[in-house]
């Protein structure tokens, strides 16, 4: 610990923290405009400028680390001066005209640091160099006019996400902002996470979608968690007059600190959906608008005759409804009328292995995605990180470059390949042999971090079965057995029982990915059954807001009767005999599990149209007419059997 | 003494800021009380004192040689001159026209409008002033006192003209500046 002082406050900070950072822990607030809590700092807008005793000019605060006895004071008129004339520097530089940008009036910050500063205009001369506008991206708007160079958008894109499309090229005066080696943001390798949108202090970064349509203080926000998928980020959600108007990863949710995908932050806004606005019955061959009550009732009298018979309804509910909605899904359709086919739209797909193996256990075995944060080695196995749960993704390409290094095991193409230190495209159908190839390979170089029933001597043979060379095996095993830390991820299709083993003979902490929001809540409740129709009278499907596959659609075009819960028109839907309107994910709140076991709620943040319900509530609802209680408290239900990943509350 | 004597003008502004001023509404009664307002575009009397005013106020940038003429009388006119509205400060949305030649701007504005029918001349008397760059009132007089706004609301403008009424520069500051 070394003693500052700082305007005349003395405090006892860490040795090795910036200025700005200690002053910040005092509670003494230095303006700032490239500096950002969750970016290294650049030293490059100069605003931070401070006084330090014995030093021959003034020092940005924000690079200059803390020396013991240094004696900083942050507002004399000099400092003062200084930043009126780095402010006057910046607004002269480009096009800084307030009344044309649609952050002016509280949501710039180059704005807000002149208010501070109490300045009226500044004495300089505006260069009238105009800069080019990229607006070849479908969310985002590049507007190098209102730009102040300040990098945040860069570091943001290398740092937290690890994707470097954004870059600076040319110098001085000159300097733009540009998207890989100066290619139309639209046409470039950018994928849309717009985290630089975010950072952006100006209206330099902007998305199509909330530009203009109000300040921030004119609208709601509401925390919450995005249900895109099983991640669980935490998001920001801001609306007004209960209208969606943009997406914000949350800075302080532990899960993504800040950072999310196109999918929770773009995919929202850009969907386009034909709302169930009223409940329907088929009458006389086609649907007709009706009451809850009315609906509800042709519901329960066909549920009624079918109670007890195990194969009387079908019941598939979507992962992306929250715990709430599945417990009253599985009460009623499980527990009280008996049928043995109530599972997910995902059919266990994702978890059921896993879980099974928990069950054998006794206890989980998976890590934690906190684990990621402190890997060294990566193992990624048959997933695709870069369409798919692409916040893990991001904890991998932002880590590559310095040291951690990256394994693919897939016998498809993968799409993190070009990033990989080495890739192991197996055969199809191999998966255990290329482990067991790969754990043969780690005993080979003597890497096994414990003993293994598997030897050096059958690395030949079963490389051979995965149609792979053993070279490539050994040089596998470097990677990731060569790690300290090393993390394996991986979907479905590999034994997790051969997986574990692998994992513990190198020391992995072991993650699977699930599928979509509730995909480990749904494990949980075990609700894991394929999805196989066989004499089904009625089908039920709570689709909320969510996708059904072809194939599925099909298979349940013959039970004769069909309930549909969802939130939009869609093939299933229209061969429905009831249709009830549910509630998007905006619309309702609800607890999720993420993959690794966080328990979180999700808040509502959207009023949905009159007649559109919770799904939660429109299973109670039926149930209720179906003369049937359903106990509100799910609490121990998660516990109901053991987790693959412990569950944090 | 008397009192103070107070004249406004504009040039490439929207009127906006006059249109705010009058927005003080019966405030403006108190103002007058305060101080003689001898001339604006507004009122019978368009063009300051020969003799001298206090206060001269200036909305609108300077876009051609005959603002630049108004701009000159006023700062000659008088002792203090307030910058009025974005455009006399830094500007405005008149200043977008920077960003292209007055050639390009000449062009679309008497050629290749949509309300000609391409035979378009663009007018070249001798007698008409002639287009510059755009630039706020600074860039071509000394300012005393800038009102930034698109428009200054009515309560700032109350505020500027009653300090300069009782003889003192008014301190633009907070939500004086920050007035949205």
């Amino acid at each position: 610990m070394v003693t500052v002082t700082i305007d005349g406050k003395q405090i006892e900070v860490p040795e090795g923290i910036t200025v700005l950072r200690a002053a910040q822990s005092a509670g003494i607030n230095i303006p700032t405009l490239c500096d950002h809590p969750h970016l290294t700092p650049y030293g490059g807008c100069r605003l931070c400028l401070v006084e330090v005793e014995g030093a021959r000019t003034l020092q940005p605060s924000c690079t200059l680390p803390v020396n013991n006895n240094m004696v900083v004071k942050t507002n004399t008129q000099k400092v003062l001066d200084a930043r009126k004339f780095v402010l006057t520097l910046i607004f002269s530089e480009r096009n800084h005209f307030c009344p044309y940008c649609q952050v002016s009036g509280g949501d710039c910050e180059l704005q807000n640091a002149a208010y501070h500063e109490n300045m009226t205009h500044w004495p300089l001369t505006p260069n009238w160099q105009p800069f080019a506008m990229d607006a070849s991206h479908p969310y985002i708007i590049l507007e190098n006019n209102r730009c102040i160079l300040c990098r945040r958008c860069v570091r943001a894109c290398g740092e937290l996400i690890g994707n470097y499309t954004l870059g600076f090229e040319e110098r001085g005066a000159q300097s733009l902002l540009v998207a890989d080696t100066g290619v139309p943001l639209g046409e470039s390798t950018c994928i849309s996470c717009g985290s630089c949108v975010q950072v952006c202090p100006t209206g330099a970064l902007i998305d199509r979608w909330s530009a203009y349509r109000g300040h921030d203080e004119q609208a709601e926000q509401t925390q919450t968690i995005c249900v895109g998928c099983s991640v669980g980020c935490g998001i920001d959600v801001f609306t007004r007059d209960n209208n969606l108007l943009r997406i914000d990863g949350n800075w302080d949710a532990p899960v993504n600190e800040g950072i999310i995908c196109e999918i929770g932050r773009f995919k929202p806004m850009a969907e386009k959906c034909d709302r169930i606005a009223t409940p329907m019955v088929r009458k006389n061959g086609s649907l007709k608008a009706t009451t809850w009550n009315e609906a509800l009732k042709v519901v329960s009298a066909e549920l009624k005759t079918l109670k007890g018979k195990s194969d009387g309804v079908a019941a598939v509910i979507s992962t992306r409804q929250p715990i709430e909605a599945m417990v009253n899904f599985k009460a009623l359709f499980a527990d009280a009328l008996g049928n043995s086919l109530v599972t997910t739209t995902e059919e266990g797909l994702f978890t059921e292995s896993a879980s099974k193996l928990a069950d054998s256990l006794g206890s989980a075995f998976e890590g934690k995605l906190t684990d990621m944060l402190e890997a060294d080695g990566f193992m990624v196995l048959g997933t695709d990180l870069v369409h798919d749960h692409q916040v893990a993704g991001f904890f991998i390409k932002r880590v590559l470059g310095n040291g951690p290094r990256l394994l693919v095991l897939d016998s498809d193409e993968n799409s993190l390949n070009p990033l990989a230190n080495k890739v192991l495209q197996n055969k199809k159908g191999t998966s255990e042999d290329a482990l067991t190839a790969l754990s043969a390979a780690v005993v080979k170089l003597g890497l096994a971090k414990k003993a293994s029933t598997i030897k050096a001597s059958d690395l030949d043979s079963a490389a051979s079965k995965t149609g792979l060379k053993s070279e490539d095996y050994l040089d596998a095993a470097f990677v990731i057995a060569g790690a300290q830390k090393p993390v394996i991820l991986y979907e479905k299709g590999v034994s997790p029982a051969v997986l574990k083993e692998f994992a513990q003979l190198v020391g992995a902490s072991l993650i699977s990915v699930k599928g979509k929001a509730n995909s480990l809540a749904a494990a949980q409740l075990g609700l894991e059954k394929p999805a196989k129709v066989g004499a089904q009278k009625a089908l039920v499907v709570a689709l909320g807001d969510d996708e059904l596959s072809q194939k599925m659609i099909k298979d349940f075009e013959k039970i004769p009767f069909k309930v549909v819960i969802a939130s939009s028109a869609s093939p299933l839907t229209a061969m429905a005999d009831v249709v009830l309107p549910a509630a998007n994910w905006l619309e309702q709140e609800g607890h999720y599990l993420s993959l690794d076991g966080r328990l979180q709620k999700a808040n509502r943040s959207l009023t949905p149209a009159a007649e559109v319900r919770p799904t939660a509530e429109i299973l109670l609802a039926m149930a209720e007419s179906a003369g049937v209680k359903l106990n509100s408290d799910w609490s121990e239900e998660l516990e109901q059997r053991v987790a693959l990943t412990e569950i944090v509350k | 003494m008397g009192k103070p004597k107070i004249s406004s003008d504009w040039m490439a502004g929207c009127a906006g800021c006059h249109m705010s001023l009058l927005d003080m509404d019966e405030r403006l009664a108190k103002v007058v009380e305060l101080a003689d307002i001898r001339s604006t575009p507004i009122t019978d009397f368009k063009v300051p004192d020969v003799s001298g005013v206090d206060v001269g106020v200036l909305e609108g940038g300077i876009n051609n040689t005959a603002n630049e003429e108004v701009a000159l009388r006023m700062r000659s006119r008088c002792k203090i001159l307030v910058a009025l509205g974005d455009c006399a400060v830094f500007g405005g949305v008149p200043a977008m026209r920077n960003f292209f030649t007055i050639e390009e701007s000449l062009r679309r504005a008497y050629v290749e409008t949509e309300s000609t029918d391409g035979s378009g001349k663009i007018p070249d008397d001798s007698e008409l002033c002639v287009p510059t760059k755009v630039r706020s009132l600074q860039e071509v007089v000394p300012v005393d006192v800038f009102v930034p706004g698109c428009p200054p609301d009515a309560d700032t403008i109350f505020y500027v003209l009653s300090e300069l009424a009782q003889g003192r520069i008014p301190d633009m500051k907070g939500d004086k500046l920050d007035w949205h």
